[in-house]
Parts: C-alpha cells; structure tokens; sequence
C-alpha cells in the first residue's frame, strides 16, 4: 500500500459486519483512535439495532485556527455532511461528550442494491475526509470554478494535526499551499528531509511536469509572512505545493483534498517504513558477516586430525611397555 | 598480524590484551595510521599480543551520518557474536576491532582480513532510502495528474 486510503477500515469492516448480521441484536461499543489522533466511537443498543451512533474527535486545532471552527468543526463541514449523507444520517446536536461530531446512521435506510450500498458505506467510513477536508475542499472548489472568494490573497490556517496547521493562500489563479513538516525522533527528522528534497527532484522529471509544482526550504517562505511565530518553528523544514485549475477539476477534487490533508502523515508513514526496511536489512547484514567470521575458522574436524599428525602420538599400551623396556 | 602469546607480566596467570592495557611500553610497536582524507581514516596499534584496528567512515551528509551510526550501533550490540568487535569504538573513530593472539590461532589470518566492507554497505542503504524517497515523492504527485 503506497497511499493512503481515505476510509478508516476497521469502521468499514465494522458496519458491513453489522449490515450483514441485521436481524441479530447484539450490543457494540467501540473506540479507536486514528493517525493525527482522530478518534472514533460506534455505539449499537439493543433497543435499536438498526441504529449506528457514530462520534469522531479531531485533532486538538492550534491557536491561529480556533477562529475557523463553528460549533467545534471547521468551517463548511455541516453541510458538506449534509451533501454527502443526504437521507441516511442524521447530526445530532450537541455531540456526545469529548467528540466533535456525532452522526446517527439508519441502516434500515440503505438501499437495497449491493454496490451502491457498499459504496456508501465507504463514503460512511471516510466520514474523516469529509470533515477535515472541509474548509479545503471549498477553497479549492472555489478555485476550480474560478469564483473569487472574499478571503482572496489572505493566509488561511487549517488543522492538519493536533496543535499544528497548514496554511492556504487562496490566489484567483492558483492556491498556495504550505506545510511546516516537524517529527519528533532526530532520525525520522533526517530521513524525512531526504524524502521532501526527493519531492523536489521528482516534480522535474518528464512524467510529472503537469504535477502541482511542488518546493521545500529550510526556513519559512515568503508567504508565510504573516502567521504567528510558534507555527514557523519546524524541524524538517517547509513544503509549498502549488495548485493549479487543472487539478482540482471534476473527480480530481476529492483526491486532491484527501492528498493534501494527509501529506504529513503520507510522508511519515513512509519514513517509518523505510526505517523498518533498514533494520531488517541491517540483521541480514549481521548474520552474513557473522558467517563470514565462521568462515574464518578453519573446519574443525580437520584442525583435529592435523593436531594429532603433527604434535601427538598417541601410544598404545603394548608400545608403552616395549618402550620402558 | 604476528601476534603471540603472551602472559601478563605484573599479575601471574593474566593474559591480557596489551594493547588495550598499555602497561609496559616495551611490548608496544608503533601505531600506524592511514588516512584517505580527514574523514576516511584508519588507525592500527599494535603489541606483541594484540593489536586494535579502528575506522572512521565517510559521512558526507547527515543521512549518511545517521545510517553509518544506526549500522555500527547495531553491530555493537552484538559484539559478542563478532568476536573480534569491541563494544565501544576508540575515541574519535567510529568502530574498532580488537584482534588478539587467540582469534588468530582459532581463525585463518587472511579470512579474518577480508571482513569487513562497511562503506558498500553505508552506500547502498543510502541508495535504497532515496530510491524510495522518490518513488513515494512520485506515487503522491501521480495522483494530481
């Protein structure tokens, strides 16, 4: 798996199980916890089985993107709730204690026809991508369909992980996007900067150049001129990504919002497995240079026999007497 | 490598590796120590028992840095299962060997020499992390396409 998918599996695996096991009332109360510490909890009565409480938590937002939260989501994901679910879930006022959102699923609701079913549930379970994706998606929707948004030109800031932000600037041509990229083990640090830098490269090869234009800097560009100082202070530098009509255009919106509000973890779950690949390789190493020492030694049962030949000889009893004689 | 045995001469029945010891400096020869540059070098100290090769590896960038350090630490930990590796590395060098008059008896001298090709392996691991720094730089960039 190269890239992320954008649909929690264990919640899909989840409410298939429940969808095919209807006419069972069985109780289920769940917690997990997702990458860039998103929280979820399903909760099934018996009273109403074909009831599906669903409660998801986001990450803790940083100071300078407090203001772009209504009600304790970002900006625009009621309704694009309200799009996506249309019919089969319903948003219940206030949330369950600790979480942001709580949505009541009717499974009884879902349409008959298998692939359709399946592929809501799928849109269900992606219920990640809709809320955080959010407040992006409308700025680069407005940028698909050339409408100059009022913000024009202002840095927006987004929650992409808990106390950290991105940061738009929404231009009339194109979205400017920045991402202070901080991890916190020295080595993820060091490997990380290798990766971003291969970004860079990558984006020059023949086969992308209709890619976002895509640059990495050790200090904070230029355009972040304006944002507070503890969001310009990160350790493996910064990235901007340049968004262009042509990639936000038709079906491409929605890969593109769920890329980009997952970079930071894309690239770090790369890191770490790129960082499980050397630990095995260095042990193959180990063993084969282990081996190498043994080689070394000379056999053994050889060195035994060339011991007696040479220093030894054993004498048996009969020649032991002759010999005192 | 002409190393022989040699009992302690302070403490009866110790045998001890006088290169480490250093006690009596008549037992010592001179070190000798090869530089390629500043930061490839390679010292050798020897005395009559044993004698102690320490390396420094190429670093060139910090990831290099990292790797040599993840890959000798990991060697390190399992000095024991070398032999001829010693735990801690000489002040200033990255890894040491320590060789004495024993491993030579129990191993062939010339197979104990070809042992040892750390830079190859610094390099590759090198190679294999941007390879796939740029497949994964490529797969994400693919899907704006």
């Amino acid at each position: 798996m190269i890239l992320l998918q954008s649909h929690s599996r264990f919640l899909l695996q989840t409410l298939l199980n429940r969808l095919h096991n209807l006419d069972k009332t069985i109780e289920l109360d769940y917690h997990w916890v997702e990458f860039d510490d998103v929280r979820y909890h399903i909760q099934v009565s018996m009273k109403n089985p074909h009831h599906v409480l669903l409660s998801v938590s986001l990450p803790t937002p940083p100071p300078e993107t407090v203001s772009a939260f209504y009600g304790g989501l970002p900006f625009g994901a009621l309704e694009a709730i309200k799009i996506a679910y249309s019919g089969i879930v319903q948003i219940l006022d206030p949330p369950r204690d600790g979480f942001n959102l709580t949505l009541r699923l009717n499974l009884s609701k879902l349409p008959p026809d298998e692939e359709y079913r399946h592929a809501i549930l799928v849109k269900i379970a992606s219920v990640r991508e809709v809320v955080l994706g959010a407040p992006l998606r409308v700025i680069l929707k407005g940028l698909g369909s050339r409408t100059a948004a009022s913000n024009l030109d202002r840095l927006v800031a987004l929650v992409h992980r808990p106390k950290e932000s991105l940061f738009l600037i929404p231009q009339a041509e194109k979205v400017t996007v920045v991402f202070p990229m901080r991890f916190k083990d020295s080595i993820d640090i060091v490997l990380a900067t290798s990766f971003l830098q291969e970004f860079v490269e990558a984006r020059r090869t023949a086969g992308l150049s209709n890619a976002p234009l895509c640059l990495w800097s050790p200090t904070p560009p230029l355009e972040l001129k304006g944002a507070p100082a503890e969001a310009l202070s990160a350790n493996a530098g910064f990235v901007t990504i340049v968004i262009f009509p042509r990639h936000v255009e038709g079906k491409k919106l929605d890969r593109t919002v769920w890329s980009l509000s997952t970079f930071h973890a894309y690239v770090s779950y790369h890191v770490k497995c790129s960082e499980g690949f050397m630990h095995t390789r260095m042990r193959r190493r180990v063993e084969s240079l282990i081996q190498a020492l043994d080689r070394a030694k000379p056999d053994s049962e050889n060195s035994k026999k060339t011991g007696h030949n040479a220093s030894f000889k054993r004498l048996s009893l009969k020649e032991g007497r002759t010999s005192r004689k | 490598m002409c190393l022989q045995n040699f009992p302690c001469q302070e403490v009866e029945r110790h045998n001890k590796p006088e290169v480490e010891l250093k006690t009596s400096p008549e037992l010592l020869l001179n070190p000798v120590l090869i530089c390629r540059n500043e930061a490839e070098k390679c010292l050798i100290e020897t005395s009559i028992n044993s004698l102690r090769i320490s390396l420094k590896v190429k670093q060139s960038d910090e990831l290099e840095n990292i790797l040599t350090k993840k890959f000798l630490r990991f060697l390190s930990m399992r000095a024991e299962a070398f032999q001829v590796l010693r735990r801690k590395p000489v002040q200033g060098y990255d890894i040491s060997f320590l060789i004495t008059n024993y491993h030579c008896e129990e191993m062939q001298k010339h197979k104990l020499i070809d042992f040892i090709d750390i830079d190859k392996e610094i390099s590759e691991l090198k190679m294999s992390v941007n390879t796939r720094g740029r497949l994964v730089a490529t797969e994400f960039l693919k899907q704006f396409i």
